[in-house]
């Protein structure tokens, strides 16, 4: 699939896993790159980028195994943010799908 | 590719950022191969999953530096982050900074011209020291209006200035979105 497609729905994915519950990061890109075929190591920087735009927290919490995790925590900023995606993400999707049932290429 | 040698290659693809940022940078990656490792992964499988540490260097680097021109808008950063954004894709090289060469050229010969016409009171009396017997008033005045109009065009290319840097940093930003890759496609 196209790049650039892949890129901005990897943001919403973010988002849209954090507006549930906080996550790690590698819970993320594993949860993510399960479903979509996405490098795993494309979404650090994707999250620093959010972090700055304060739509997320993060905090540090330990772990019975391993290092310490660094959770990633949405902020009210951040579900706003996610809200509008996903209104563009609908209208998008829903104006793809009319334009490819006109056509038949779905039977 | 093992752990040891996809940090080695992201740490210096990173070197240019801020010790700060480059230790979060490295703790976050440390991180996901701890807990991948913990899962019974290989570290060669947690690597290739991650992808190549040059591309994920590069997308950190472009990032740092469109935040930075963002709050700070003065050439070097500019400069930078144009750089940055270049560094993407070779792609980049005519779509950037074609426009940027463009850009920097129309607004230094505004200030050269604006700076000139302000200046050519100078000339003038040059002119009358060498040759004291050329000097008419007409020239005298044409020169002071010159002046007026230079204090104008300068006026004029600040406000230009500002608004094409701003204009262009919002470029390079659509620019990023457009090329910045994922990298199984490559």
């Amino acid at each position: 699939m196209n790049v650039q497609f892949k890129k901005g729905a990897l943001e919403l994915c973010v988002l849209a896993l954090l507006d549930k519950q906080d996550h790690y990061g590698y819970e993320l890109a594993n949860k993510i790159s399960k479903r979509v075929a996405i490098s795993e190591g494309s979404v650090y920087p994707l999250l620093r980028r959010l972090a700055k735009e304060e739509y997320f927290t993060t905090y540090l919490q330990e772990s019975s195994e391993g290092p310490s995790r660094k959770y990633y925590c949405l902020t009210d900023k951040g579900r706003d943010y996610l809200h509008q995606l996903i209104h563009e993400w609908v209208q998008f999707t829903q104006g793809v799908n009319k334009l490819l049932q006109e056509g038949d290429h779905i039977e | 590719m093992n752990k040891k040698e996809f940090m080695k290659k992201l740490t210096v693809g990173i070197k240019k950022l801020p010790k700060e940022e480059q230790q979060e940078v490295i703790q976050d990656f440390e991180e996901h191969f701890a807990i991948g490792l913990a899962e019974g992964k290989t570290e060669a499988e947690i690597a290739a999953a991650l992808g190549t540490p040059n591309q994920v260097a590069k997308e950190l680097v472009a990032t740092y530096h469109l935040e930075k021109a963002d709050h700070t808008s003065n050439t070097g950063n500019i400069f930078r982050a144009v750089w940055a954004v270049i560094g993407l894709g070779f792609f980049n090289l005519v779509i950037v900074l074609g426009p940027f060469i463009a850009l920097v050229s129309i607004i230094a010969s505004g200030w050269i011209v604006g700076g000139s016409f302000i200046l050519s009171p100078l000339l003038m009396l040059v002119n009358v020291i060498l040759y004291p017997d050329t000097f008419i008033f007409f020239d005298l005045f044409a020169s002071i209006g010159l002046v007026g109009v230079g204090i104008f065009i300068i006026i004029g290319m600040y406000y230009v200035t500002r608004y094409l840097s701003k204009g262009f940093i919002n470029y390079l930003h659509f620019n990023v979105k457009l090329v910045k890759g994922g990298l199984k496609d490559e």
